[in-house]
């Protein structure tokens, strides 16, 4: 297909979609639904496309993904909510926004934060929506090359990378995380003998684990306690007036939302990590280039344009991986590839052979998708705002509910629920003591690919580790993976350390020296 | 969790739990390699001969020893950090008796009554007694223990259902359920339902004096009702998820929905 057949392909995909009453009823629904879950503190958009996943049972895989997609973008920009006007971010991803936008909401400028905050997110997820389209075939085109030892160490990679970067602690739990996430991805029957591994006689045990409950039960249970243990107090809301942006704040702010935008694509596309990074890289990277740095924290424009851009470009980014290569970029995508899976779609380098059109929709998707956020931003902020009075109490326990009847439905079966909520539990453990659930959940995921792919690598080489050296792609990544560990280490930074401190001294004793080459001549 | 949620504990009483954590973690790591080493390595499996490298004990292996150097460092890292006095203090404390103090603390009964609920209906109700009804327990009895905002009343109200569990346990392990089966159509079901009217009747009684926790009361009924009313048929009959067990009041919601009198 040529570059203009594929664009001509990609509106005809857009008009298709919208001009079904359908399609515009499920958009408009879960972008609202997605908005209410970013926006309700204790609630996330991870959470959102995990209980709605159960819902698209019935749908075709269009139809679940205008459904999941759109709760994925709302419940992104939802978070900004919350964080402009009562200072508690509603989603992670959003808590870079409370530092800037709750102090324009207490100078009245509440509702201009949130318009410009709600145009820079739809920009940010449209030009992640463009690199979807246009990087795809290309990562595409290079993934048909791997072979497993590659898909081995990509895998091994994600998992090493989603630690290292998720964890709000020691590194080292991060990749715990990973591994454990990598042993539950053991139990089962495996793939190339079908010997049962960890089943403990149970033949429900034997398809091993299903993913989906497992990921609510990683992120809903811990969620749930948290909020009630520590009896989460929303406080009031600020009011605000005018939402609409002027277009001249928009046209100032164009290098801004352009540079996040790049920065949440980036982030995104790396396996594992979510929004929220890329949220404070934006954040950090909008204060080291203003002019006027002293501003952020007091209620700068820059500073929400920046993270909530970033944000939301996050998505597309984050799709990148999962559709080229079928390695989830964020958390909300580890869910998504759990719901595609169920409608039958394999995300990876065969996807644009099995499902020739498919990135191009879930791109028209995209769009449609940050359109209607834009829409209801603007003309339903108000009444949205209205959600942030619910309790927690109120909310949490139907929130409870809907994780058990949702696990147990993918399946129909009760013994889900056994496992949704012993995973749920010691994710809470996990996370009270500073463990990354994210990694958990991502090692959960590539456990079957890396677990294949490393045996029939070795099956190809006789046992031989020999190609992770000879291929440049495995030699890539098998440096990129040595070197994100070592650099963890003490050992690695004192060396850094006293190398650097090296160089600069030949530099520094550089020019007394010169002086006296001449004489010395 | 995302970084920005996580709720930690204070630094140091994190690298405390950190030493322990990780020797759990180191201890896992070692079973799991146990149990990688009873699966076949060389010898024949389904008529095939196995090689190292296509055993199915290959990955458990690598994680498993994998999951051994990591906890093992994380106990390092910790023990290095707080020293010896300090683990040896904290396993004094977890010994004597003013652990009971955080074990009865406020928040850790919160916890419990939260994870009681999760697990009496998981392992105990969802099996056994009509899903609307169990269902209907598990969300009242939570909105209650938490809407009213009250430690107090949390307590009771907890106990309370702890104790209706305790019979219902009781009424399913003493076989009680199969003998009355046969003579009492629904009689599971009959003592969930007499179970919430008796919470929702204790519940109210707690309430009575406070005109602010009555309406919490009303509310917390409403949106239980309101909820059940909602999700359940989407999943029931347009979802056409079959419930886990359909007894009393879905067997009754069925008649309605196909006009079945």
């Amino acid at each position: 297909m040529s570059l203009l057949e594929r664009i001509a392909f990609y509106f005809e995909t857009v008009f298709h979609l919208a001009s079904e009453p359908t399609n515009l009823l499920i958009l408009f629904g879960s972008v609202i639904l997605g908005i209410m879950f970013g926006a309700m503190p204790g609630l996330t958009s991870t959470l959102g496309v995990a209980l709605l996943t159960s819902m698209t049972y019935g749908m075709g895989p269009a139809t679940a993904m205008i459904c999941l997609l759109a709760i994925y973008v709302g419940g992104t920009y939802g978070g900004s909510y919350a964080s402009i006007l009562i200072n508690i971010p509603g989603t992670a991803a959003s808590a870079a926004t409370a530092l800037d936008g709750y102090p324009l909401a207490c100078k009245g400028e509440g509702g201009r934060a949130i318009g410009l905050t709600t145009t820079a997110s739809a920009i940010g997820t449209v030009i992640s929506m463009l690199f979807l389209v246009s990087i795809s075939p290309v990562i595409s085109y290079f993934a048909l090359q791997f072979t497993s030892f590659e898909f081995f160490l990509l895998a091994f990679f994600g998992i090493i990378i989603s630690g290292t970067l998720t964890s709000p602690d020691l590194v080292i739990k991060g990749w715990i995380a990973g591994f454990l996430g990598l042993f539950i991805a053991c139990v089962g029957r495996d793939l190339l003998q079908f010997y049962p591994r960890f089943t403990f006689g149970f033949s429900e045990m034997d398809s091993g684990i299903e993913v989906v409950p497992v990921l609510i039960g990683a992120f809903g249970i811990p969620q749930i306690i948290q909020v009630l243990k520590n009896r989460l107090i929303i406080g009031e809301a600020q009011k605000f007036q005018k939402i609409l942006p002027e277009f001249g704040t928009i046209i100032r702010n164009v290098p801004h939302i352009i540079r996040s935008a790049l920065i949440g694509v980036g982030i995104g596309s790396v396996p594992g990590i979510g929004e929220d990074i890329a949220a404070w890289v934006s954040y950090g990277a909008a204060k080291n280039i203003s002019k006027h740095p002293e501003r952020f924290g007091k209620g700068e424009y820059t500073a929400v344009i920046s993270t909530e851009t970033a944000n939301n470009a996050c998505v597309g980014g984050a799709m990148i991986p999962l559709l080229n290569l079928g390695i989830p970029g964020s958390p909300p995508a580890a869910m998504l590839l759990g719901a595609l899976m169920l409608h039958g779609v394999t995300p990876g380098p065969m996807i644009t052979f099995e499902h020739p059109n498919f990135i191009i929709e879930v791109a028209a998707i995209l769009l449609l998708a940050s359109i209607t956020m834009w829409v209801v931003g603007m003309l339903l902020a108000k009444q949205v705002v209205k959600v942030l009075q619910i309790p927690p109490a109120l909310f949490m326990p139907i929130i409870g509910f809907l994780c058990i009847i949702g696990s147990y439905s993918l399946g129909l079966s009760v013994f889900n629920l056994y496992l949704m909520l012993p995973v749920g539990i010691i994710s809470y453990f996990l996370t009270e003591m500073g463990y990354p659930i994210a990694p958990l959940v991502i090692g959960v995921i590539l456990g079957p690919m890396a677990d294949e792919n490393l045996r029939r690598a070795l099956m190809v080489s006789q046992g031989s580790f020999l190609p992770v050296f000879t291929r440049p792609v495995s030699l890539i990544l098998f440096l990129i993976i040595l070197w994100t560990i070592v650099s963890q280490f003490q050992f690695y930074k004192n060396f850094k350390d006293k190398l650097v401190a090296k160089v600069f001294r030949r530099k520094s004793r550089k020019p007394d020296l010169e002086p006296e080459k001449p004489v010395e001549d | 969790m995302d970084r920005g949620e996580c709720i930690m504990l204070e630094k140091e009483k994190l690298r405390k739990a950190d030493f322990f954590s990780g020797l759990i973690i180191l201890f896992f790591g070692v079973w799991i390699v146990r149990q990688a080493f009873k699966m076949p390595m060389k010898d024949s499996w389904g008529g095939v001969q196995n090689v190292w490298f296509v055993s199915p004990a290959l990955f458990p292996l690598l994680v498993g020893f994998v999951i051994i150097i990591l906890g093992g460092l994380l106990s390092r890292t910790a023990w290095k950090t707080v020293g010896r006095e300090e683990i040896v203090k904290v396993i004094r404390w977890l010994l004597s008796k003013s652990n009971l103090e955080f074990l009865i603390s406020a928040p850790t009964l919160r916890y419990y009554a939260i994870v009681t609920l999760f697990l009496s209906l998981v392992y105990l109700n969802v099996p056994r007694i009509d899903f609307f009804l169990a269902s209907f327990l598990f969300l009242f009895v939570f909105i209650t223990l938490f809407y009213f905002d009250d430690d107090r009343l949390l307590k009771k109200l907890f106990f309370f259902y702890l104790a209706g569990v305790g019979v219902l346990i009781f009424y399913f392990a003493a076989g009680i359920d199969s003998l009355l089966h046969k003579s009492i159509p629904y009689a599971d079901d009959g003592l969930a339902l007499l179970f919430i009217l008796s919470y929702c009747f204790y519940a109210r009684v707690g309430v009575q004096n406070n005109p602010i926790l009555r309406k919490k009361y009303r509310t917390a009924i409403i949106i239980t009702l309101a909820t059940l009313i909602i999700v359940l048929p989407i999943f029931k009959y347009f979802l056409l998820v079959p419930m886990p067990t359909e007894g009393l009041v879905v067997n009754f919601l069925d008649k309605l929905w196909y006009l079945d009198f």
